[in-house]
């Protein structure tokens, strides 16, 4: 049984079928990339999955438990994590502030009332080294270049250690040997993790996907491995051919 | 963070030097001229609590008279029952009022008492929360929602005239007994009991602010639903604060109405309710430390003023607002913050010079 299994997923905003009859399955330990023109409905797959949007219709089960009709603290609770195509991160906060929230293995009120802000465990430094952030651990989020922000949001659910990992553009704004580094740490963290990553950068796709999804006015327009997608010409016309 | 919190805790320990040792010392240990200062203290006590709900978490509690009047009545109604001995409290008889009524009963017990205005003022906070938060209420509705309570539970307590006073509120008390001690309000003890009150508050508000659950809050105050994707339950967490202030603006009012020797429905008011976030933005909402020195300090000044300028001091607390809202939106503790950091750089040979230059020179390169 895969560990995330959608079924004919709608939702409809005033008209709009954004997603429309989406049906995949994802495996464990599994990179999947999401791929389609502007508008295809890329980020909205990502937004019924964490729970940010409600669907109209169709089912979401994540390890055999329906989740599209929980609240989005309880499906993160579960284990699923998501990084936005805005980056999002506390701009008020210190970096290491920001990691310590995204840190939420225990995310009650009675551990959060007895625990300290920041506890500087030896798993942050670690994190904090792969995206090469250490020395800025006090400095509020907001300083960040653009770039910084993207790693920060990453190392935030590196942090969070949830089981399945939404990633939208994560690429978005980085230098080529940043985007380099971002396909080495994806390639480990499936490891340990499963993730669905949309991304425009076809380089950085080819490296990094399992097997892809390609998605076309809210449906799903094609499914397989690179060269499956590359060859396919419904795909072309689509996305690549323009 | 751990610079924070040295800073906080080398703040509290001046605060408390000046409040415990400096401010007696500074009025020759009288008692009458203590007696006006404790009740500034009490007063901070509520614009701390402010500030946790508020600075910290960002819910603008506008009904925070609400929860502190319901201490100050809690205290009143067991000093009133005192007075009375074994009758009834006088103002029943005139409302026609024959026997106590069962809310009043309780309040003959000291222990019950001391409870019920901590822990009513949370129960009613706590329930206000729940309703607001399940529903993800937030911003400017918080406000909206938390002003129409206190406006209505105003009301309330002075339609109910036969069991609270009405208008004219609770008075003719008689003076507390403590395990033992009677509390004489003009002695300096007095003074010392309601400093020390206000140092636990604040070791509270100091301890909560630099707990994790201090930092969710913030993270909430920045994004609550980036928060809610992370797995916490924000609505939990603002009920949680929605609680524990109330609870403090209850014992805040509990001492205020030993202070001045009655309960009023006015310390229920809006101008009232309003005067707190006045003091909490003038010294600074992010801090619990400010937040209570600016209700010392704004109220200082209103006793100091307010003699000469009768019927301008609210017009002159009105503009010191809209001065503080445009000039220093982060209160006296956000200037001093500014002023820290600029005196810093000065200083210079910081870890941050070099790195500034550095990338001004890449970019000079580049
Ligand atoms: N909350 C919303 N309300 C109304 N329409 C929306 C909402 N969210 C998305 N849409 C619309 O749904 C469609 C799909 O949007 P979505 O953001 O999922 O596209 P995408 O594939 O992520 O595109 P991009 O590559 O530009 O990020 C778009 O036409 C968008 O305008
Ligand atoms: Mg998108």
């Amino acid at each position: 049984m895969a560990q995330l299994e959608v079924r004919d997923l709608h939702v409809v905003f005033g008209g709009l079928r954004a997603v429309d009859g989406m049906t995949f399955d994802v495996e464990k330990g599994e990179i999947l990339c999401l791929l389609g023109p502007n508008g295809a409905g890329k980020s909205t797959t990502l937004d019924l999955i964490c729970g940010k949007t409600q669907p109209t219709g169709g089912s979401i089960r994540f390890q055999e438990t329906e989740i599209s009709q929980m609240m989005e603290f309880q499906r993160a609770r579960l284990g699923v994590g998501r990084k936005f195509q805005v980056p999002s991160v506390y701009k008020e906060l210190s970096v290491a502030e920001n990691l310590s929230v995204a840190r939420s293995m225990k995310p009650g009120i009675w551990h959060a009332l007895t625990a300290p802000a920041v506890r500087r465990s030896k798993r942050m430094r670690e994190i904090l080294d792969l995206v090469g952030l250490a020395d800025k651990t006090e400095e509020p989020a907001g300083n960040l270049s653009h770039g910084e922000t993207q790693w920060l949001e990453i190392a935030m659910l590196i942090a969070q250690d949830s089981r399945l990992i939404l990633m939208d553009e994560p690429t978005a704004g980085m230098t080529i040997q940043e985007t380099a580094r971002t396909a080495d740490i994806f390639r480990s963290l499936s490891e340990n993790h499963t993730l669905i990553v949309v991304e425009h950068d076809m380089s950085f796709v080819r490296t990094v996907a399992d097997r892809i999804i390609v998605m076309n006015q809210g449906t799903l327009l094609a499914e397989g491995s690179i060269e499956e997608i590359e060859e396919n010409e419904a795909v072309k016309t689509a996305y690549l051919g323009h | 963070m751990t610079n924070k919190l040295s800073y906080d805790i080398i703040g509290l320990a001046l605060f408390a030097a000046v409040i415990l040792f400096g401010v007696p010392a500074f009025f020759g240990y009288d008692g009458f001229e203590l007696n006006t200062f404790s009740r500034y203290l009490s007063l901070a006590i509520v614009s701390m609590a402010l500030a946790l709900s508020w600075g910290t978490a960002g819910l603008l509690n506008l009904g925070q008279a609400a929860t502190f009047g319901m201490g100050s009545y809690a205290m009143a109604m067991h000093l009133k029952l005192k007075a009375s001995g074994e009758g009834l409290p006088d103002f029943m008889g005139w409302n026609n009022v024959e026997t106590l009524p069962a809310l009043w009963v309780p309040f003959h017990s000291l222990t019950f008492t001391l409870l019920a205005g901590l822990l009513i003022p949370a129960a009613v906070g706590g329930l206000i929360a729940i309703f607001m938060f399940r529903a993800r209420i937030a911003g400017v509705f918080v406000a909206v929602i938390t002003l129409a309570f206190l406006v209505a539970f105003q009301l309330l307590v002075i339609e109910q005239q036969g069991f609270t006073g009405g208008q004219n509120g609770l008075t003719g008390l008689a003076q507390l007994e403590l395990f033992g001690w009677t509390v004489d309000i003009y002695a300096t003890s007095f003074y010392y009991l309601v400093g020390i009150c206000l140092m636990v508050a604040l070791t509270v508000g100091l301890y909560l602010t630099h707990s994790k659950f201090g930092l969710i809050l913030r993270a909430i105050r920045e994004d609550a639903d980036r928060t809610r994707y992370f797995g916490y339950n924000v609505a939990n967490y603002q009920t949680v604060i929605f609680c524990i202030s109330a609870g403090l603006a209850g014992w805040a009012g509990m001492l205020y109405a030993l202070v001045l020797e009655f309960a009023s429905p006015t310390y229920m008011s809006v101008s009232f309710s309003l005067a707190i976030v006045i003091w909490c933005a003038v010294g600074g909402r992010e801090s619990v430390l400010a937040a209570a020195a600016g209700a010392i300090l704004v109220n200082l000044a209103e006793n100091r003023l307010s003699d000469v300028f009768v019927e301008g001091w609210h017009m002159m607390l009105g503009v010191l607002f809209l001065l503080v809202v445009m000039f220093m939106p982060r209160g006296i503790y956000g200037v001093i913050v500014d002023a820290g950091r600029a005196l810093r750089r000065k200083g210079g040979g910081d870890a941050e010079e070099p790195a500034y230059d550095a990338s001004l020179k890449s970019k000079q390169e580049g």
